[in-house]
């Protein structure tokens, strides 16, 4: 645990929760598209 | 591994089931099936592609070879994601407003019925000998590293779970469990990174330990050398624009655009990634200097430093690219042989259901005839070798066909492309088997052969310009789809930022290609300039995605 180990996984944090955040969105954004095609 | 580690194996395998098989409800169509309806977002595409691209094997067996002959192996991967940003920008938004779902489709789009199922029996083939290749590897791989010695527990682990979510959920389960797998293989590798390379020291530490040319990007010389890098790059070109493990992923996206983003997001994830797995390649080289295996390098890193609980993560990382990349090509399978084949030859009147039926039942066949493959594999020695090089050799005719006559010259018709495609293979395997000549070397004699062959059977042959060639050209041009949607893609940019972006991309090109030239004269900055070079690529193209 030096410096060089936690700045690997902050950047590797920050790509991960990117990836869980929009990810997660973009499903949301989905079932919500899907609710309303099939209520039509 | 202990019982805890055992315990979130389990555990893992139980949610991934649980997700996988939740989606079921959400098959109504076959586009369900196939493409996930067409809905995949850019960041859930980028995903499902790094997902699929990767498996338990690229861990292990990249690394393995860093370990053996050095750094430059990571030109695989980095290479594949340049194809990947260049496929994504020029060649399957193409594919995309042709609204088609396979390859073979689009060869009977462009040419005739017969190629495309000449073509789809091929690919349905290989992609089910390929899975049973993966997965034998992946278990000998996880026998090292799990402590389990059992191969048939361990095929069932890998492939039962994921037989069952992809037969019933097709692309939805493929799609959404590829993200939860996503960060969990990406999570297990950020792990095991910082603690190998504390063991030998950083990157000083590999310097003064490692051979003077291990850790030059682009060598002048060796099995790696700067032919490798030009050579993986012309191939992966080629791979990006017609495997269909990728492309249907990407046909599955929600728009035109999104195809773009999405190709180009994964392309530049997964290239910082592949440090992850090729750096504990070297440092294993010092920490385990006289392996008679290179493979094992990464399964002995975790067996001996990697306490219990974290192994357990790590499993589950390596476990979950397996599934991802079995997934997706287990569908692609299913989608290849109900779309190309029983939908197009064997019953052409298939209702939805039929249609969805039948993809059921050949993912789950597919899936044992993988299994049974992973037991032969041993048994068949080098007729392995050989059958995945005559596929890989085929590889490169039907890209000529596919992609450089099929979308850049009318002319070519079906009987120049069927001519072109058998003698490409041909030349190739000659060249392999009877000359004995370096398989990259094999590939381009293939290629080579296609390229001239097709032409002139072509043009002996009927002009045969028909209807459905005109969609294909109109296809370069924004779509209805597009228009309706209000979210347009420009292959070649409109807008002053667009036309910024794609200078950045060809010098980036360019530079890149210089420096593996300068590579070719052992000169000392080759590697900073083709990485540099790399790096504008990666910039112009995420740029020309997300403008216009």
């Amino acid at each position: 645990f030096d410096w060089r180990t936690w700045g690997i996984w902050l950047i590797g944090f920050i790509i991960l929760v990117t990836w869980i955040i929009v990810p997660v969105r973009e499903f949301k954004n989905l079932l919500k598209k899907r609710k309303k095609d099939l209520t039509k | 591994m202990n019982i805890v580690d055992y315990l979130i194996v389990i555990a893992f395998l139980g949610t991934i089931f649980f997700i996988g098989s939740i989606f079921y409800k959400w098959v109504g169509t076959s586009d369900d099936f196939y493409l996930a309806g067409r809905n995949l977002t850019p960041f859930i595409l980028a995903a499902v592609l790094a997902a699929t691209n990767i498996n338990l094997y690229s861990f292990i067996g990249q690394s393995g070879i860093a370990y053996k002959y050095g750094i430059p192996i990571i030109w695989q991967t980095w290479t594949g994601n340049m194809a990947m940003v260049f496929s994504g920008l020029f060649v399957i938004p193409i594919f995309r407003r042709l609204r088609i779902r396979t390859i073979p489709e689009f060869l009977e789009v462009r040419y005739s019925k017969g190629v495309r199922t000449l073509v789809a029996i091929i690919w349905v083939f290989r992609l089910a000998f390929w899975l049973g290749v993966i997965l034998y590897t992946a278990v000998t791989a996880a026998q090292i590293i799990t402590g389990v010695h059992s191969f048939t527990v361990l095929v069932l682990i890998l492939s039962i779970v994921v037989i069952i979510y992809t037969m019933l959920g097709g692309m939805w389960s493929v799609a959404l469990t590829d993200v939860i797998q996503f960060i969990l293989m990406l999570s297990g590798a950020l792990i095991l990174l910082p603690i190998a390379m504390s063991f030998v020291g950083w990157w000083p530490g590999l310097v003064a330990k490692l051979p003077s040319n291990s850790l030059t990007l682009v060598q002048q010389t060796g099995k790696y050398s700067w032919k490798f890098v030009l050579a993986i790059f012309l191939l992966g070109i080629e791979w990006a624009c017609v495997d269909q493990g990728l492309l249907q992923r990407a046909f599955g996206a929600e728009n035109t655009k999104t195809v773009a983003k999405g190709l180009v997001l994964a392309a530049i994830i997964t290239t910082p990634f592949a440090l992850l797995w090729n750096l504990p390649g070297l440092a294993a080289r010092i920490i385990f200097p006289h392996l008679a295996n290179a493979d094992q390098a990464v399964p002995l890193l975790l067996s001996h430093f990697i306490p219990n609980i974290i192994l357990g993560i790590i499993v589950v990382g390596l476990f979950s690219s397996q599934l991802s990349a079995t997934s997706g090509n287990l569908n692609g399978i299913a989608t290849v042989f109900t779309s190309d084949i029983y939908e197009n030859v064997l019953n052409r009147k298939a209702t939805d259901k039929d249609v969805i039926l039948v993809a059921r039942i050949i993912t789950v066949l597919a899936g044992i005839v993988m299994i049974v493959f992973a037991y032969a594999v041993p048994v068949l020695g080098g007729a392995v070798n050989a059958y995945l090089t005559v596929i890989a050799i085929m590889d490169m005719p039907l890209f000529i066909i596919a992609v450089v006559y099929g979308l850049l010259w009318k002319r070519a018709n079906w009987k120049g492309a069927i001519v072109g495609y058998l003698s490409g293979a041909v030349a190739g395997v000659i060249g392999q088997y009877f000359y004995k000549l370096d398989f990259n070397l094999t590939t381009f004699i293939s290629a080579g052969a296609a390229l001239i062959i097709t032409p002139i059977v072509s043009l002996m042959t009927k002009n045969e310009q028909s209807e459905k060639l005109s969609t294909i050209w109109k296809a370069k041009q924004i779509s209805d789809e597009e228009k309706a949607s209000n979210v347009v893609y420009h292959i070649i940019p409109k807008s002053a930022m667009g036309k910024f972006s794609l200078v950045i991309f060809f010098s980036g090109l360019v530079i890149f290609l210089i420096g593996i030239v300068m590579g070719s004269e052992g000169l000392q900055l080759a590697s900073v300039i083709s990485v540099v070079g790399m790096l504008m690529y990666f910039a112009g193209g995420l740029m020309k995605a997300f403008t216009n």
